[in-house]
């Protein structure tokens, strides 16, 4: 049995609906938030979660984080049931909610930290010696006794990390995590979360919209629409299953030459060049390449990386999301 | 143990993030003595115009206000989580955050709410009770200590137990502030003196329903030596614990409510 088992999870939530006028009571609707899901991760994955707002993303962390309950359906983390054993499960467990802070504002965030070891319980040269590595980990050793409303907002997300990640958690649940941050505390939080799954095989399960955070560091991609799975797999398969069209740009030294192209590659001249336009599943990026070199003496060639955010929002568009 | 540890760690922060803003602390407190003192006056005022409410003395009537002050404003200033912070915690998604941690929901919310303003009301509940046990005379005995601190305690538990119906309201994001607010504070305007002196339909409000006289009125007129409808001396030990008996039934409404919080956002 996986680490992580959930089968056939159903939430719904009922939402009333304005009054209509003439009608003395409100109606209610159900919102099928999650309808028969099923997946199951294993220990020391780092799985991407991803899908537009109101896909059901944060549901399902919240079900398997303990918060929320259930209608139906099958969850089991590590041998226990979230809601069941909610105290015993929570043990395990680190959760940043990436727009909820969850350490005290007003005071420095060590004494949060501190707040959180007699919370969870930590012994002291447990606590120390996880302390001292994660402040060298994240950086936090210059604010460390900063109060957290005085804080920048990527000096905030570390100080989350570190509290959530104190009580040496073997499964971490991020609810987008880079949202609001920029590029440096971006690349800085991934490295983090890298270390953290190769040195400890902590299991990571996160959330965002940030194509780039999956990219670098989820093996594994789920993709949810309408509470329901609807791609599970490497993001590479995932995203050769949408990427359509690709786009390479090339200079020539000595003049642009007169190019046989196979149909369906689209040409266009502009001051810097050529673009050219493929359909890799019609024609290899290596036969095209081979096809520019031969045509003449290449002085630039790029290879537009493939805009992830054009290739979801291409994806929810297909599955009608 | 640890729990009462985390707690007392929990209040010392609360108060430091107080302290942060020390001016508006001051004026708040000050505010609050104001407030308390105002509605102390309108038992001075009493007293001066007529001695005597039925057959209670201006010293009892000092009393039962001191017992009432001091039991609400310690409920306020350590359980501000459930008498006042709770259903802003579900709106924010806060309680969330309690819910991924290894300890009871109810111990993290009154861990995480403190009001250390109150500390002004609770002197002029003091300065009443001691008023009043001089104008009436008491004798005091160890066995009249112990009731007074029981009847506190219990008071205490009452309150935090009506407030609560407030908090399993909150969780259906139902507001239900003015009407639990009338046996709250309610209570509190009413209850700070002597239950016999209302009409039949308020005294059963606050037996049956918010047992004030319970807690608070049978053991203060025993300690006074003034036993409320005659009842035997033993009833003044006993009655009190109509309060734990409330603050234990809502505790378990309060979780079986929780398995249906619904969180919100994202």
């Amino acid at each position: 049995m996986s680490y992580i088992e959930v089968r056939n999870l159903k939430k719904n939530f009922v939402v009333k609906k304005k009054r209509e006028k003439g009608k003395l009571l409100r109606e209610k609707e159900t919102v099928k938030a999650l309808k028969d899901l099923s997946f199951s991760v294993d220990e020391g994955e780092l799985v991407g979660y991803i899908g537009p707002n109101g896909a059901g993303k944060s549901t399902t962390v919240k079900i398997l984080s303990g918060i929320l309950t259930p209608d139906d359906g099958e969850v089991s983390v590590g041998g226990i049931v979230p809601w069941k054993e909610r105290k015993r499960h929570v043990k395990n467990i680190g959760v940043v909610f990436g727009q909820r802070s969850q350490l005290w504002w007003d005071v420095p965030i060590i004494d949060s930290f501190k707040l959180l070891k007699d919370i969870y319980r930590i012994p002291d040269k447990a606590y120390e010696e996880r302390l001292g590595e994660l402040i060298l980990a994240l950086d936090l050793e210059d604010f460390i006794r900063t109060p957290l409303r005085l804080l920048s907002l990527g000096q905030r997300m570390r100080a989350e990390l570190c509290g959530s990640l104190l009580h040496r958690p073997g499964l971490l649940f991020l609810d987008e995590p880079t949202i609001g941050l920029d590029a440096v505390s971006k690349l800085a939080l991934r490295d983090f979360l890298k270390w953290e799954n190769k040195e400890y095989g902590t299991t990571i399960m996160l959330t965002t919209h940030d194509m780039e955070d999956i990219a670098a560091l989820c093996s594994r991609v789920m993709v949810l629409g309408h509470g329901q799975k609807l791609f599970d797999g490497k993001l590479p398969d995932l995203l050769e299953r949408f990427d359509t069209v690709r786009n390479v740009s090339v200079k020539y030294a000595d003049g642009d030459p007169c190019l046989k192209l196979p149909e369906g590659v689209m040409t266009k001249k502009t001051e810097d060049g050529l673009e050219l336009s493929y359909e890799p599943a019609k024609l290899p990026t290596a036969q095209l390449l081979s096809i520019l070199q031969d045509a003449g003496n290449i002085r630039e060639l790029t290879l537009q990386p493939e805009n992830t955010d054009h290739l979801i929002a291409a994806m929810y568009k297909e599955l009608d999301l | 143990m640890n729990t009462l540890r985390l707690y007392i760690r929990s209040m010392g922060m609360l108060l430091r993030s107080h302290l942060q803003y020390t001016s508006s602390f001051i004026m708040q407190t000050i505010a609050q003595l104001v407030m308390e003192g105002g509605e102390m006056m309108a038992v001075i005022l009493i007293v001066d115009r007529f001695q005597s409410l039925k057959r209670w003395t201006g010293g009892n009537l000092y009393f039962f206000f001191g017992m009432m002050a001091v039991s609400f404003y310690f409920t306020e200033l350590f359980g501000r989580g459930i008498t006042g912070d709770f259903p802003s915690m579900v709106r924010s998604g806060r309680l969330d955050t309690f819910l991924v941690r290894p300890r009871g929901v109810l111990t993290q919310v009154m861990c995480a709410g403190a009001d250390p303003r109150r500390i002004s009301c609770i002197a002029v509940g003091i300065v009443a009770l001691i008023i009043g046990s001089d104008l009436s005379g008491i004798v005091w005995s160890p066995l009249k200590v112990l009731v007074l601190i029981e009847a506190i305690v219990m008071s205490c538990l009452l309150i935090l137990g009506l407030f609560m119906i407030e908090a399993i309201f909150s969780i259906f994001s139902v507001k239900s502030v003015e009407l639990v607010n009338a046996i709250t504070y309610g209570g509190r305007s009413a209850c700070q003196y002597p239950i016999d002196v209302f009409p039949l339909a308020l005294r059963m409000l606050f037996t049956v329903v918010a047992p004030f006289a319970l807690t608070l009125h049978v053991p203060a007129s025993w300690i006074l030596g003034k036993p409320l409808y005659g009842w035997p001396w033993w009833s003044a030990i006993v009655t009190p614990f109509s309060g734990v008996m409330v603050f234990g039934f809502m505790s378990v409404l309060f979780h079986l409510a929780l398995r249906h919080y619904r969180s919100t956002g994202s």
